[in-house]
């Protein structure tokens, strides 16, 4: 088939507040290529697909679509370039009918003065459904009547349909991880659709983090990293061990994870698993943790080892199996009983669920505290703001005081600051989720040396790292997890790191 | 592939067990409204005999559902969008006290007529109007800012007719509640056409639609350009409506303006929303569901009535039914975080 | 786009000083103008009158104020303080049928009816943290199950019995124009801003009105501090519904029912704001005076009392409507 290009982003860069999500990408696609993307959390992926639909505007570079220069103000406006998107989320209208989510917001291409000639929609919906060859689906039924995958075919042609009512021949489709929730009947189905909308003309971009799908489905694969293109691969030159080095490759210096700093744990066992189970998302997970140990957890998004955190800090609650804090049984029915047993997490999202952003840095420092500093029964404020004071030095946390508001510190200082609330809280076992989550280098550097200095005291990590290099070089052991099950159990002593490539092979 | 191990379920096995059991449990969410209907009446029939299963008995529930058929149809427009209207009591007491002043009465001078129908209507629609760009544009909550004109309304009631009622003497009024066409009452017949109407904007317009998408995420038409905002303010409007003609059909059976004419019209009302099986949390449910909501509130008050039940106990039975079935409908889980 | 965030934010802080001049000012303002329209205002008896008028609205406005910390809504207060206050003479009255005596009946009648608006308020907690009702339509469902309570216990407007008025004349006793009940009222007052600001209780309210999700993973204790402010909220409805059979020396089964909004009004006019995370007592006690003085003023006024229902629907609309926190992007308001 010629080659002919159909879309081209160059140099596309994006800021979010003190982070850059994209520092200069490209792009490119031609008619009828399914082009994949792939790349870690944060690698910028998704920020792209946005700034391609409409929903961000990027900060510099350009893009073009059929040599015309593009550039969208809002998802309405890629329409009507012929852009389409499937988001990860799904943004059907559950209540409403197939026709009618198809046909949503453009109800009026119907309408005759006040008359809406509804029958004429249903007709064109069944030609847009006909269009992408998903067969079996009545235009006139609810959405809520069919499952997921369906729904997914729907949302497929809804936007080849709104594509095409543009105007164009050569549509451009993207689809955001549109098989994590399939099974593998579903995800072929799926597949057969991508290549009969290639054989149209039209085109696909493929964001996902299951290799093993891009490398099926894609004929060109681009990999970010760090909100850069690493580069651009022809699928069939390429294979899943290749892409994930691409991924991930980083150098790893000892200095900086402070490896030298790395301490042998003892032999105590602060908490153990035993096939802890939850229903639909991981099973038979058993593990111990020692004290002064850092136990990292490695996987993909959808391994599991998220909810697995969950559970521990009670979050969520396990369906299967037990877990033992120092041999006694336990089972934390919300993250304050956790906290009573001296458990608690390091959450990933900050602004969502770590800070309060309406109360003080001192304010957010002592609210892990479950016995808070007081003068006889009542609680002093003047104690709090000494404790707060106390932690901004030891963590070096760049704040104006301690009653200044959490959300004016950057991304390191907040994350500083709830680092400080688990430390204030003097819990024995810390449960850290993605720690260094848009942090920048030097704030990175001091919560390395932050964790090293915890264990030394006696305490006991579970870490999630948010790179794999991160997680390799903090911990001293590594649980390496797969579609919700444990496929390793991994030792990274100080004197011999393990490779990445070890783990990733148990990942995949 | 995918997680296999020894002997029991997979996760993806698991995954799907869970979500089969929920549609089951929405499959038979979508039958209890009609079935506690039916219950019902079988219950009184057998207890309250021929006194509650005969024909009169048949027309005075006819005669009584028309004035909450009217006001639930138009909350639940509101309930759809994921708001409330809190502000029932006072506008459809407004209207009403309107419309005694505006036509033909024994207290002053007026005689518009039809006019004055529109008019009190009119008052009605402008603070429905009210109560929706207050609620959009200075992003008050909708259970407040209709909380708070439920008050304005009251007041503005009394002060309409300064305190003691006017009472309706034109001979049209006065004569139309004891119209019938087929055994079905005037009144009744205005509130099955308005019912029927606004049954068809729901299923049959754009805007009927953008009400459900706005109710389940107002992100998804928002990103597709539909004015989030307006579909909003109309649909306060339309209930306003709707609350308008409540009010002056109320007033007309009763023969002159009270402000009274709302009083404790807004619970009934609510539980018959909820009872019919509109979710509060916006996007699913409707008018019909609305219906059978209707006839379970007015069937149920008119059985324990002719039972000679203590009419106090009214409001708590409304209470509980809102309780209970709000409480099955409420999406539950361990992080959902209601306020 | 942070700075955009960072300037609300500072604008949310500057608007809840702004409403404490507001209040004051208010209040000077008010008191003015109802002077000039007529000076026996301020002369003791009016002043006097007004002053014991406070003492009821605030004590159920402490309550109210937690619950709208935390970000929730209780629209039952006013039909708790009518069952409440039917509870009581009832129970006076009874109990003095069985024992004749004065000091022991009142203990066990109102000590019944607080334990009433206790129990109410754990079960408004109960429905809205375990059956994750929101707090609005819970509170508006045990309102209309408490108003048929109310009318149930007693229909018609009770009076106490002579032999029985020992039992409210202790709201007589005053010191100068500031009655025994308002220091009551006071002392209750300072008693919840201790608890808001030196207890894990209060610190809990502001956390989990700030962002409940970050105060759960925090280890806060959530349905705890959830049911306990319930709690509170229904005991302060109770004791302020004591202090008005005290004040009215009967009881009304319908008493209550414009005190919901003449609460909120107060909460809201006293800075607190509907999304939670901010507010305090101290603010709501300013709310308070504002609200009764605006009563007080009217009625001195010869304004006819349908008037006060439209003021006070206005007032609360638009004092909401000054706190409103609008630092949230994409605030989505249903």
């Amino acid at each position: 088939m010629k080659e002919e290009l159909l879309f081209s982003a160059k140099n596309i860069k994006k800021s979010f507040h003190s982070t850059q999500a994209l520092k200069g990408v490209d792009f490119e696609i031609n008619k009828g290529e399914v082009v994949g993307l792939i790349g870690e959390n944060g690698a910028g992926k998704s920020t792209l697909l946005k700034v391609i639909i409409g929903t961000e505007a990027p900060s510099a570079g350009e893009m073009f679509i059929k040599g015309e220069k593009f550039a969208p103000k809002t998802p309405m406006d890629a329409n009507q370039h012929g852009i389409g998107m499937v988001f990860q989320e799904q943004s059907l209208i559950t209540n409403l009918s197939v026709g009618q989510n198809i046909f949503f917001g453009y109800e009026k291409d119907f309408r005759k003065l006040i008359y809406v000639n509804w029958n004429k929609m249903y007709e064109e919906s069944q030609k847009a459904l006909d269009n992408v060859g998903a067969t079996g689906i009545s235009p006139r039924k609810k959405v809520l009547d069919y499952n997921f995958a369906t729904r997914q075919l729907i949302e497929i042609a809804k936007v080849v349909n709104v594509s095409l009512r543009s105007g164009s021949d050569n549509c451009l489709i993207l689809l955001d991880e549109p098989t994590s929730l399939l099974n593998e009947n579903e995800v072929a189905a799926l597949f057969k659709e991508i290549k009969k909308l290639t054989a149209l003309g039209h085109s696909v971009i493929f964001v996902s983090h299951r290799l093993d799908e891009v490398l099926d489905i894609t004929d060109r694969i681009y990999v970010y990293k760090d909100g850069m293109g690493v580069g651009v691969v022809d699928t069939k030159d390429a294979d899943e061990r290749k892409l994930y080095e691409m991924m991930v490759g980083r150098s790893t210096t000892t200095e900086y994870y402070k490896i030298d700093q790395q301490i042998e744990p003892d032999e105590e066992v602060v908490l153990e698993c035993k096939d802890l189970g939850l229903s639909g998302i991981f099973k038979h997970v058993s593990f111990e943790l020692h004290k002064g140990e850092v136990l990292g957890i490695a996987g993909v998004v959808g391994s599991g080892k998220e909810d697995i955190c969950s559970v521990l800090c009670g979050d969520d609650i396990a369906t299967s199996g037990e877990y033992y804090l120092k041999g006694e049984k336990v089972s934390f029915k919300s993250p304050n009983r956790a906290l009573k047993s001296n458990v608690l997490m390091v959450p990933k999202e900050r602004l969502v669920e770590g800070v309060v952003t309406t109360l003080s840095v001192a304010e957010n420092v002592a609210m892990s505290q479950l016995k808070k500093p007081s003068v006889g029964p009542f609680i002093s404020k003047r104690k709090i703001m000494k404790q707060a004071n106390s932690w901004i030095e030891k963590l070096h946390i760049k704040t104006k005081n301690n009653k200044e508001l959490v959300l004016q510190l950057s991304g390191g200082n907040q994350q500083k600051v709830v680092f400080a609330r688990a430390l204030a809280s003097e819990s024995d076992i810390l449960i850290l989720n993605h720690p260094t989550r848009g942090v920048d280098v030097g704030a990175k550097e001091d919560l390395y040396t932050l964790v090293r200095k915890m264990v030394k005291e006696g305490k006991s990590v579970i870490l999630l790292g948010d790179t794999l290099d991160e997680c390799i070089g903090l911990s001293n052991r590594v649980l390496v997890m797969k579609d919700g099950l444990i496929t390793g159990e991994l030792d990274s002593p100080s004197t011999n790191k393990l490779k990445q490539i070890d783990v990733v092979t148990l990942m995949m | 592939m995918k997680g296999q191990n020894k002997g029991n379920l997979s996760i993806p096995d698991e995954f799907a067990i869970k979500i089969k059991s929920e549609h089951r449990r929405e499959q038979i969410m979508r039958y209890a409204p009609a079935s506690v209907l039916v219950l019902m009446v079988l219950i009184f029939s057998a207890i309250a005999g021929g006194e509650f299963a005969s024909i009169n008995n048949l027309i005075a529930v006819l005669n009584q559902i028309a004035i909450p058929l009217l006001i639930a149809s138009g909350l639940t427009f509101v309930i759809l969008l994921g708001s409330i209207d809190l502000s029932i009591d006072g506008t459809v007491g407004m209207a009403g006290s309107l419309l005694s002043i505006l036509i033909l009465n024994t207290k002053n001078g007026n005689d518009f007529g039809i006019f004055g129908v529109l008019l009190a209507i009119g008052a009605s629609v402008l603070v429905g109007l009210l109560i929706g760009v207050i609620h959009v544009k200075l992003k008050i909550p909708s259970f407040m800012v209709s909380f708070g004109f439920m008050y304005i309304c009251k007041g503005i009631a009394i002060l309409s007719y300064g305190g003691i009622p006017a009472s309706i003497s034109g001979t049209l009024f006065v004569a139309l509640p004891k119209v019938s066409f087929i055994g079905i009452p005037f009144i009744t017949w205005v509130a099955i056409i308005m019912v029927a109407i606004a049954f068809f904007i729901q299923e049959y317009t754009p805007f009927g639609r953008h009400i459900f998408a706005v109710g389940t995420d107002e992100r998804i038409p928002k990103s597709v350009g539909v004015n989030v905002d307006n579909v909003k303010i109309k649909v306060f409007v339309l209930a306003g409506l709707l609350f308008g003609v409540a009010g002056v059909l109320g007033a007309i059976r009763l023969g002159q303006g009270q402000s009274q004419i709302g009083e404790g019209l807004m619970f009934p009302a609510q539980a018959a929303v909820v009872a019919g099986g509109t979710a509060l949390s916006g996007g699913k449910g409707g008018v019909s569901k609305t219906i059978i909501g209707v006839f379970i509130m007015v069937v149920l008050n008119n059985g324990l009535s002719i039972l000679h039940v203590n009419p106090y106990i009214n409001s708590a039975i409304e209470g509980l039914i809102i309780l209970t079935a709000v409480s099955l409908t409420v999406a539950k889980g361990r992080k959902v975080i209601s306020k | 786009m942070k700075e955009k965030l960072i300037k609300a934010e500072k604008k949310g802080k500057g608007s809840q000083e702004f409403v404490k001049y507001f209040s004051f000012s208010a209040i000077i303002i008010l008191v003015l103008v109802f002077w000039m329209i007529d000076p026996g205002f301020l002369n003791r008896a009016n002043l006097s009158n007004l002053l014991s008028d406070t003492a009821p609205l605030m004590i159920m406005a402490c309550g109210a104020t937690f619950v709208l910390i935390l970000g929730s809504v209780d629209l039952s207060v006013g039909a708790v303080c009518s069952v409440v206050n039917v509870l009581a003479v009832f129970f006076l009255t009874m109990f003095f049928a069985q024992n004749g005596n004065v000091l022991g009946s009142a203990l066990m009648g109102y000590g019944l009816a607080l334990l009433f608006g206790g129990v109410a308020g754990l079960l408004l907690g109960l429905a809205h943290v375990f059956l994750k009702l929101p707090s609005f339509i819970a509170s508006l469902g045990f309102m209309s199950v408490w108003k048929s309570v109310a009318l149930l216990v007693s229909n018609s407007p009770v009076s106490i019995p002579k032999l029985l008025r020992p039992a409210v004349d202790w709201a007589k006793i005053s010191f100068g124009v500031i009655g025994l009940p308002l220091v009551l009222a006071l002392i209750i007052v300072i008693t919840f801003y201790i608890i808001q600001t030196k207890t894990n209780f209060g610190k809990a309210l502001y956390a989990i009105g700030g962002n409940e999700r970050a105060a759960r993973i925090a280890g806060v204790n959530i349905n705890k501090t959830k049911i306990v402010a319930f709690v509170l909220a229904g005991l302060c409805a109770a004791l302020g519904s004591i202090f008005l059979v005290a004040k009215l020396k009967s009881s009304t089964p319908t008493v209550g029912d414009s005190f919901t909004l003449l609460v909120i009004a107060s909460v809201a006019l006293g800075g607190t704001a509907l999304s939670g995370g901010k507010g305090s007592v101290l603010g709501t006690v300013l709310g308070v005076f504002i609200v009764s003085i605006i009563r007080n003023g009217m009625i001195f006024a010869g304004v006819d009392v349908f008037w006060q229902d439209i003021v006070f629907g206005i007032v609360v609309i638009a004092a909401v409507a000054v706190s409103v926190d609008r630092s949230i992007k994409n605030l989505i308001v249903k």
